[in-house]
C-alpha cells in the first residue's frame, strides 16, 4: 500500500517542517518513504509544494497528476492549484485562511471564488480555519502541526510515534503547544 | 546500522564526514545552500562560506594540495565563476581527494538559467557522478573521493534541485580515518606553466581513458535486464521516475555519467534492438554515444528543458512506441490566480522600490531578493543578468546613451552580498575613463545578509560566522575614490525619497547606501498597524507598496477601504508613512496590545 500525500502552502507557513515530520513518522513506522519540497524563491510569499510518498518500496518522491491520496493545504488558493494532482475521492484538508496574491491585492483579479465548489467536486473536504484556531490556542505558527493532526486521522500510524517526532522537530519551548495542536487536529475538537 | 531520513544535501554532508573529509568551502546558492550548512554540524571539519565561488574553489584546492580530502559546493552558475581556477587545477595530479558538487536546476525553480554542468565537467576532464537518491548521494560522495585519489582527477558530483531537497532513507556508517599527505613541493605537479602543462595534457587524457575502461565494472553502473527490445540508459532521479512508470523495461543505470564505458555500451547496443537515453536538459549521454557511433534515441522523445516527471517520461515512451498504454494522466492545470513571490512584510527593499517606481528612472538590476523589484507590481528593474553584472552594465549603457545624446538619468541597485561576491571589481572599474559628468545613481542595499539564499553572513555583516569579520562597505567605496556617498535610513520614507530624488537629478556618480537589515533574518518586533476605515480615502498608496498584509476590504456601512492582516504585519510603518491622510495607525497607541509575532 502506497500513500501519496501532497502539501501546498505559501512561503513561510512551515511546509518544509511538515514534510520533514511526515517523513520521519513513516520511517519510524517501518515504511519506506521519499519526500520532496519545491520551494522556488523560498520564504518570500511565493507558492510552495511538498510531496510525501510512503509505502513498502518507493521509487520516485514525485507524485504524478491524479495520484494524490491526501492534500494538506495551508492556504485556500493553493488547495485549488493542487487539484489536478489528486485522485477522485481524495482527502482534502483545507485551511480556510486566505493570503491574497499580488494580483488580488492590486485588484486586478478577484480571489478565486470557485475554490470550495471545486474542492467538493473532487473529494472529501475537511475545512478548518487552522490559522485562527492555532492563534486561539497560543500561536498562529502551529497551524501546520494542527493540520498534520487532521491528516493523521487518515494515516495509520500510532500517536506515540507522531508525538515523539514532533517533539524532536519543534523548538523546545513550543513542544507543549505543538503537541496540543496535533491532538486537537487529530480529535477534531477545535 | 542507524537509519535516517534525510535530504540529498544532508546525505552528501554525511558522506563527506564518513569519507574523512576535512575542509569544505562553498558560496550560497539554491539548491546547494543546505549542504555546507549541514557540514558545519561536524566539528572535525573546517567549513566556510567564502566570498564567492572562485574563492571557495581556491580554498578547497589549497586544502587538497595541502593533503586533506576537500569538498567545494555551489549552485550551477557558481561554477562559471570558479571556472578559471578549475580549468587549470584539473591539470594537476590530486593529493587529498577533491570533489566539486554542482547543484543544477532543471526547470529553473530558483535560478536565472538552466545550464547543464555535465558539459563543464567534461570540459574540465572530470569524472561526473549523478546520484539518484539520498543513499546514493552519500555513497557516491565517498566513492568520489576514492576515484579522485586513484585517478588523480577532481571529481564532479552533479546533483539537481530535486535531489538536493528530496528526503529518503539513508544508512549511517562510521567515518573512515582521515588522510593527511603533507605537501611536497613539486614544480611539475603544481606549477602550471609550460613546459609542465604539456605533460599534464597527457596525464588528464590517460587517466580519463583508464577510468572509462574500469567504468563497466563499477557497481554504480548497473544493468537491469528485462527484455531485449529496448534498453533505456539513464541516471539520477530519472531512474526512479522511470521505474515508477514501468518495471518491465531493461535499464542501464549509470552512476558515473562521464567517462562512459563505451566498449561495454557497444556490446549492449548489439544485444538490444533499441537504445533510448533518458536524461534531463542537454542530450549529454546521447551525444557521447553518438560521437562513438552508437545509434540511440533520446531528445526526440523527451524535452530538452524542464524537469522530466513521471508522466513526462511515460508520454515520451508512448510516443516512442515503447509503451502502448498510459497509466498516468497528463497534468491539466486548473486556471488559478498566479502567486508570484514578493518582499516580506517589513522588507527593507520595499520603500526603496516604492520610491524608485515614482522616479520613473531606468534602473539596472542585480541578483538578490531585490531582483523581485522586476516583478509586478513594482516592475522597476529593467535588467537582470548575473551577480555583480549591474556595475559593468550601467557603465556600458551610460556610454552608449551619452554618445547618442541621451542623458536621462540611470539608476542601478546592488545588495551587500553581491557587492562582496563580485561587485568590488565592478566598482573599481566604474570611474575609469569617466568624465565625472555621467549621471549614474547607485543604490547599495545593505541589509546585513545574503537574504535570498537564506540569510548567510556577508563580509560586511556585523560578524562573519561569529569570526568577527566586518568590512564596512562605505569605507571600501571611499577608498576607491567615490566622493558622493550617503548612507540613509529608508524607513524614514520622506527623507529617503528626497535624498534619492535629488541624487538622480545631479550629474556624476552618486552612491546611496541603505541601512535597514533584512526583516526575515533580523526580526522587527514592533506592534502591528491597522487602518482606521473612517479616515481612509481609499487612495491605495499603501496597497501599492505590495506589503503582504495589506488588502482592500468591504467595511459594513463604510465601503471599500484598506485593511491590514495583524497576523502578518511586523510594524515597519512604511504603509503609514505613505498614507496621505494618516489613516494607518500603530496598534496600542490608544489601546494596549502587543505584536502578533
Ligand atoms: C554566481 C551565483 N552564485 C550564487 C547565486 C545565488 N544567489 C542568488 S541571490 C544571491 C545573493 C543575494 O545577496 P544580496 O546581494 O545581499 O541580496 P539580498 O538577497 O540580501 O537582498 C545569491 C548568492 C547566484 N545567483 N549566482
Ligand atoms: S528575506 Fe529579507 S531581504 Fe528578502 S524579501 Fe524578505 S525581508 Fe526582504
Ligand atoms: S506596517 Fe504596513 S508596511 Fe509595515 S509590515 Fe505592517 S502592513 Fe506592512
Ligand atoms: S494610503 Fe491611507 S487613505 Fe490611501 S488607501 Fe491606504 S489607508 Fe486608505
Amino acid at each position: 500500500m502506497t500513500k501519496n500525500i501532497l502539501l501546498a502552502a505559501v512561503g513561510g507557513q512551515g511546509l518544509v517542517l511538515a514534510t520533514g515530520i511526515l517523513a520521519e513518522v513513516a520511517l519510524r513506522a517501518g515504511l519506506d518513504v521519499k519526500t520532496n519540497d519545491v520551494i522556488g524563491l523560498s520564504q518570500r510569499g511565493g507558492k510552495i509544494m511538498g510531496s510525501v510518498v510512503m509505502g513498502d518500496k518507493i521509487h520516485s518522491p514525485n507524485i504524478a497528476p491524479q495520484q494524490g491520496d491526501i492534500l494538506i493545504a495551508f492556504e485556500a488558493l493553493e488547495a485549488k492549484r493542487m487539484l489536478p494532482y489528486l485522485k477522485d475521492g481524495a482527502i482534502i484538508i483545507k485551511n480556510d485562511y486566505e493570503m491574497a496574491p499580488s494580483l488580488v491585492q492590486q485588484e486586478k483579479r478577484e480571489y478565486d471564488p470557485d475554490i470550495d465548489s471545486l474542492l467538493d467536486g473532487k473529494g472529501e473536504v475537511i475545512r478548518l480555519d487552522a490559522t485562527a484556531i492555532a492563534k486561539r490556542i497560543g500561536h498562529p505558527a502551529v497551524a501546520n502541526i494542527l493540520m498534520l493532526g487532521v491528516a493523521a486521522r487518515y494515516i495509520e500510524i500510532e500517536d506515540e510515534i507522531w508525538h515523539q517526532v514532533i517533539q524532536e522537530h519543534v523548538p523546545p519551548k513550543s513542544i507543549e503547544l505543538n503537541l496540543e495542536a496535533f491532538d486537537l487536529g487529530k480529535a477534531g475538537t477545535y | 546500522m542507524e537509519k535516517r531520513v534525510i535530504t540529498g544535501n544532508q546525505a552528501i554532508a554525511r558522506g563527506f564526514y564518513e569519507a574523512g573529509g576535512r575542509v569544505a568551502a562553498s558560496y550560497p546558492g539554491s539548491p546547494t545552500v543546505e549542504l555546507l550548512e549541514a557540514i558545519k554540524d561536524y566539528p572535525e571539519i573546517y567549513a566556510e562560506f567564502s566570498t564567492n565561488e572562485k574563492v571557495a574553489l581556491e580554498v578547497a584546492i589549497g586544502a587538497s594540495m595541502g593533503g586533506v580530502r576537500s569538498l567545494c559546493s555551489m549552485k550551477h552558475v557558481g561554477v562559471n565563476i570558479a571556472m578559471d581556477p578549475l580549468m587549470t587545477f584539473t591539470q594537476t595530479p590530486i593529493s587529498g581527494g577533491f570533489v566539486l558538487v554542482t547543484g543544477d536546476d532543471p526547470g529553473m525553480s530558483s535560478s536565472q538559467n538552466e545550464q547543464d554542468n555535465r558539459i563543464l565537467g567534461k570540459f574540465a576532464n572530470m569524472p561526473i557522478l549523478d546520484p539518484s537518491d539520498a543513499q546514493e548521494a552519500k555513497d557516491m560522495t565517498k566513492l568520489a573521493f576514492d576515484l579522485s585519489e586513484q585517478y588523480l582527477r577532481p571529481v564532479m558530483l552533479r546533483i539537481t534541485s530535486r535531489l538536493c531537497h528530496s528526503r529518503s532513507i539513508v544508512r549511517l556508517e562510521e567515518p573512515t580515518e582521515p588522510i593527511y599527505k603533507p605537501f611536497v613541493p613539486d614544480t611539475a605537479s603544481y606549477c602550471m606553466l609550460p613546459p609542465y602543462t604539456y605533460e599534464a595534457q597527457h596525464r588528464m587524457k590517460d587517466k580519463m581513458a583508464e577510468l572509462a575502461q574500469a567504468a563497466a565494472d563499477l557497481d554504480i553502473n548497473r544493468l537491469e535486464h528485462r527484455s531485449d527490445e529496448v534498453l533505456i540508459i539513464t541516471s539520477g532521479l530519472m531512474y526512479h521516475n522511470l521505474r515508477s512508470v514501468s518495471d518491465e523495461i531493461s535499464v542501464y543505470k549509470l552512476g558515473l555519467v562521464y567517462p562512459l564505458p563505451i566498449d561495454y555500451i557497444k556490446q549492449l547496443a548489439e544485444k538490444y534492438q533499441r537504445i533510448i537515453v533518458l536524461e534531463e536538459m542537454m542530450p549529454f549521454i546521447e551525444d557521447e554515444l553518438k560521437i562513438h557511433g552508437i545509434a540511440c534515441e533520446g531528445k526526440n522523445l523527451f524535452s530538452f528543458t524542464g524537469e522530466l516527471n513521471i508522466e513526462d517520461i511515460e508520454l515520451g515512451l508512448l510516443e516512442g512506441g515503447v509503451l502502448t498504454e498510459a497509466k498516468y494522466a497528463q497534468l491539466r492545470p486548473i486556471e488559478t490566480t498566479p502567486r508570484a513571490p514578493l518582499f516580506c512584510a517589513g522588507c527593507p527593499h520595499r520603500p526603496v522600490f516604492d520610491i524608485l517606481k515614482k522616479t520613473k528612472a531606468i534602473t539596472i538590476g542585480d541578483i538578490g531578493c531585490y531582483s523581485m523589484g522586476l516583478l509586478y507590481p513594482f516592475e522597476v528593474l529593467k535588467t537582470n543578468i548575473s551577480m555583480g553584472a549591474s556595475l559593468g552594465m550601467v557603465k556600458g549603457m551610460r556610454k552608449a546613451m551619452d554618445m547618442n545624446g541621451d542623458h536621462q538619468p540611470l539608476v542601478a541597485v546592488i545588495g551587500d552580498g553581491t557587492f562582496f561576491h563580485s561587485g568590488l571589481s565592478g566598482f573599481a572599474n566604474l570611474q575609469y575613463q569617466m568624465s565625472g559628468e555621467e549621471n549614474i545613481t547607485y543604490l547599495v542595499l545593505d541589509n546585513s545578509t545574503t537574504a535570498m539564499t537564506g540569510g548567510q553572513p556577508t563580509s560586511g555583516s556585523k560578524s562573519m560566522d561569529g569570526a568577527g569579520q566586518s568590512i564596512l562597505l562605505d569605507d571600501v567605496l571611499k577608498s576607491m575614490g567615490f566622493t558622493d556617498i550617503q548612507r540613509i535610513d529608508q524607513f524614514k520614507y520622506k527623507q529617503a525619497a528626497q535624498i534619492i530624488g535629488d541624487a538622480i537629478k545631479r550629474p556624476g556618480i552618486k552612491i546611496i547606501i541603505t541601512s535597514r537589515p533584512c526583516a526575515l533574518h533580523f526580526k522587527i518586533r514592533e506592534p502591528h498597524f491597522y487602518v482606521d476605515p473612517k479616515i481612509c480615502i481609499a487612495c491605495r498608496s499603501c496597497i501599492r507598496t505590495n506589503c503582504p498584509p495589506l488588502r482592500m476590504k468591504e467595511y459594513e456601512g463604510i465601503g471599500l477601504k484598506s485593511s491590514i492582516d495583524p497576523a502578518q504585519c511586523v510594524g515597519c510603518s512604511i504603509c503609514a508613512q505613505v498614507c496621505p491622510v494618516n489613516a494607518i495607525k500603530r496598534f496600542g497607541d490608544e489601546a494596549k496590545g502587543g505584536s502578533d509575532d
